[in-house]
């Protein structure tokens, strides 16, 4: 098959594809072709138009938004959120262990948040991400555990960025149900991290995680975890750990000490992307981009409708696989690219990945592993029981020091004493 | 300096206790602790405002100066004395500016390129070039089928120039004419690093220019992307570069078009040139798009601007 063309974009948004549509092989850029109906019957626009009811992004603008917008996006970031209140303090059952018992901040702790929250204090450079479904999908029906496992894990964050000044962004992922075949189903995480750079102008590095994870350590900065440091926690060279077995460095001769380059050019400024890598690849779990050039390239290339129609039904995994495939075919990629070791931000629960227990790969207690991600866990896992088993081993890592001495007595008393039943 | 009231006492001077040195002394060490608590705040704000802001800048591009003319040549399939006048031709001009040059041969590209046309040989050419010439500033990509026509045109004043590109830049265009519904932006010289023209139907990768850096490497490699290779566009890297014009906001933020006969006219007859893109005398460059088809050996629609050519070399 020969096209004429590549796919167009057409006004108002979407583009005939000549893969997939019929009759519109030789379309080209320049007339208005109204709504092309796709295969399954869902036209473009329609599912765009719904999508858009749902979470409306700009689209691509080389000048700032107005004042008065800027203005009032601020102003609307700082809204109390009631939703989040009322999940504080409203909801009370009987799944929560230990909630409010987490003093995390401790007497005083107030001043120090103030600190951490303004400039000086470095929190406002991070944002977290949090992928989640707050309203419950189209496609599925919602039960009582997904509702638990979402609230606590945004409770779960909340707690962690209160005590560290950063900021938190839910980004309502509801609508990839409504996306048709043709538009990025579940492609979202690079739009959505777009929107929130916009949203959060003076912030740096932003932190996706998505909802089926844990933040274990709450006493664990950003910044003495990763960031003041960089460089050595940071492996540029693939080789170090390859599941994939990706050719690093690329071995063409027309490409320059840049491109050929082993460890990018060995400065922790021009890293923009760090992720991890599981016993089978990249993982999007958990990971970070910084607000540079270099990310938006990034986003923009990562999502092609050429690539995207000639790939789709073997990138499983949409955005990560395309990541996988961008990183390897295009040099310029991986000079902004750092991983690092998964249990530094990504750790697995047992079973997570493979049958093997590598100790690369999975949460050890003792350790004191900052992150937990239940990977795969609705996929015949039980991903509540998950959640509800790492939120405890945290609240025991997190208690306060009186909570600890009273829990201390109480351990003493009942040896002395016996239990009392 | 007369006062109408004498100067209050400060009412924590508790009476009898010493002088009334005390509240003045006490005053000026204030005002010093006063002073030097501001200089460190404005210092501390100053400097996370200096590493808040420098983790965004862009790193500056590796070259500082020079123009690379990077020319293509397929020496299966064109003749000797062809590829002298060619040859000829680029080195006179670039003798005279002070510029390099690139020949490039597609056969060494043959395995990157794959099963895709041979003609997609020119992006992988372009990054040889500039890893070849880190340290230039700009690369001339032009059409084996193309002669420099007025050898005293210099870049710098005919194109590259702040006032003289914003003044030349099409703004508000349709990207692939006559009506594509993306358009080009208004830039700032300094923001363009991607100077292209279009005829009456694509954007024409035959004669660009690319500025050295992180743009031109995102740019080059994305272009060259594998999976765009393997969808057979019709015109190939032409369509391609169209495709990655419309799709890619990234790249179209940093390119600016400028009027067919800048850097690219077409010879007489040429069908597809662009509303006034045909060729006139004094022109910079005549390009022969019918020779790109390569149904004769040589492009012998050429040979009469060539001698032409010559007589005004040698003239000048």
């Amino acid at each position: 098959m020969s096209l004429s063309r590549s796919p167009s974009p057409h006004p108002g948004g979407g583009w005939s594809s000549p893969g997939l549509t019929p009759g519109s092989g030789a379309s080209t850029p320049r007339g208005y072709s109204p709504a092309t109906l796709a295969p399954n019957g869902i036209s473009w626009a329609a599912a765009k138009a719904k999508s858009d009811e749902v979470r409306k992004y700009p689209s691509f603008s080389t000048r700032n938004s107005g004042f008065f917008s800027r203005q009032k996006r601020k102003i609307s970031a700082r809204l109390p959120n009631f939703r989040g209140q009322a999940s504080r303090q409203g909801y009370v059952d009987k799944d929560v262990y230990g909630r409010g018992q987490l003093h995390a901040s401790g007497p005083g702790g107030s001043i120090v948040q103030l600190y951490r929250r303004s400039p000086l204090g470095g929190g406002p450079k991070f944002v977290i991400i949090l992928g989640s479904n707050v309203e419950g999908g189209v496609m599925e029906w919602k039960g009582a555990r997904e509702w638990a496992i979402e609230r606590n894990s945004i409770w779960n964050k909340q707690q962690y960025v209160k005590r560290w000044g950063y900021q938190l962004e839910v980004a309502n992922m509801l609508a990839k149900k409504r996306y048709s075949h043709e538009w990025r189903e579940s492609w979202e995480k690079g739009d959505v991290i777009r929107e929130v750079m916009r949203k959060y102008p003076n912030a740096e590095w932003f932190w996706w995680l998505d909802l089926n994870t844990w933040i274990m350590e709450y006493g664990t900065s950003l910044q003495s975890h990763l960031f003041n440091d960089l460089d050595s926690h940071v492996y540029r060279d693939i080789n170090e750990y390859n599941p994939l077995n990706i050719t690093h460095p690329l071995p063409e001769f027309f490409l320059d000490d840049l491109g050929r380059a082993l460890e990018g050019d060995g400065n922790p400024e021009s890293l923009s992307l760090l992720l991890s890598q599981d016993c089978s690849g990249f993982n999007l779990g958990s990971f970070f981009l910084r607000r540079s050039i270099w990310t938006e390239r990034l986003i923009d290339a990562w999502w092609d409708p050429v690539m995207y129609e000639q790939m789709h039904m073997q990138w499983e995994h949409k955005e990560q696989d395309a990541l996988e495939y961008i990183y390897q075919s295009q040099a310029w990629v991986r000079s902004g690219v750092g991983f690092l070791p998964q249990r530094k931000i990504n750790a697995f629960p047992p079973g997570a990945c493979g049958d093997g227990n590598d100790p690369a790969v999975h949460y050890k207690e003792e350790d004191h592993d900052f992150v937990v991600n239940m990977a795969g866990c609705n996929f015949g896992r039980d991903c509540w029981a998950e959640i509800y088993n790492y939120r405890a081993i945290s609240n025991e890592h997190n208690r306060s020091r009186w909570k600890w001495i009273s829990d201390r007595l109480g351990s003493a008393r009942e040896w002395a004493f016996g239990k009392e039943d | 300096m007369q006062f109408a009231l004498p100067p209050r006492r400060s009412p924590h001077t508790l009476p009898g206790a010493h002088s009334s040195r005390l509240p003045l002394y006490r005053r000026k060490q204030l005002k010093t602790i006063a002073i030097i608590a501001f200089a460190v705040i404005t210092l501390l704000y100053l400097l996370s405002r200096l590493f808040s802001s420098s983790s965004t800048s862009l790193s500056a591009p590796a070259g500082t100066a020079g123009v690379v003319i990077v020319t293509l040549l397929d020496r299966q399939s064109l003749s000797e004395s062809y590829i002298n006048k060619i040859v000829t031709n680029r080195e006179d001009y670039a003798k005279r500016h002070g510029y390099t040059n690139f020949f490039a041969s597609v056969s060494d590209y043959d395995e990157a390129i794959g099963d895709a046309p041979r003609s997609w040989a020119l992006i992988p050419a372009m990054r040889h070039a500039m890893a070849t010439h880190p340290n230039s500033k700009y690369f001339f990509h032009l059409s084996p089928h193309a002669l420099i026509m007025n050898p005293t045109t210099s870049l710098k004043y005919h194109l590259l120039d702040r006032s003289r590109l914003e003044s030349l830049m099409l703004k508000n265009v349709p990207i692939v004419p006559p009506d594509s519904i993306i358009k080009t932006f208004a830039l700032k010289q300094k923001d363009v690093d991607l100077i292209l023209t279009q005829d009456s139907e694509d954007l024409t990768p035959s004669s660009f220019i690319l500025k050295n850096g992180d743009f031109a490497r995102f740019f080059l490699d994305l272009w060259f992307e594998p999976l765009f290779r393997s969808y057979k566009f019709a015109k190939a890297e032409t369509h391609g570069l169209d495709h990655i014009m419309q799709w890619h906001p990234t790249v179209l933020a940093r390119t600016a078009l400028v009027p067919q006969r800048i850097l690219n006219a077409y010879s007489k007859d040429s069908p597809g040139a662009s509303q006034d893109g045909s060729y006139k005398d004094g022109d910079f460059v005549i390009r022969f798009p019918s020779c790109d088809e390569g149904k004769t050996r040589d492009c012998d629609e050429l040979d009469p601007y060539y001698s032409m050519w010559l007589k005004k070399a040698k003239s000048t």
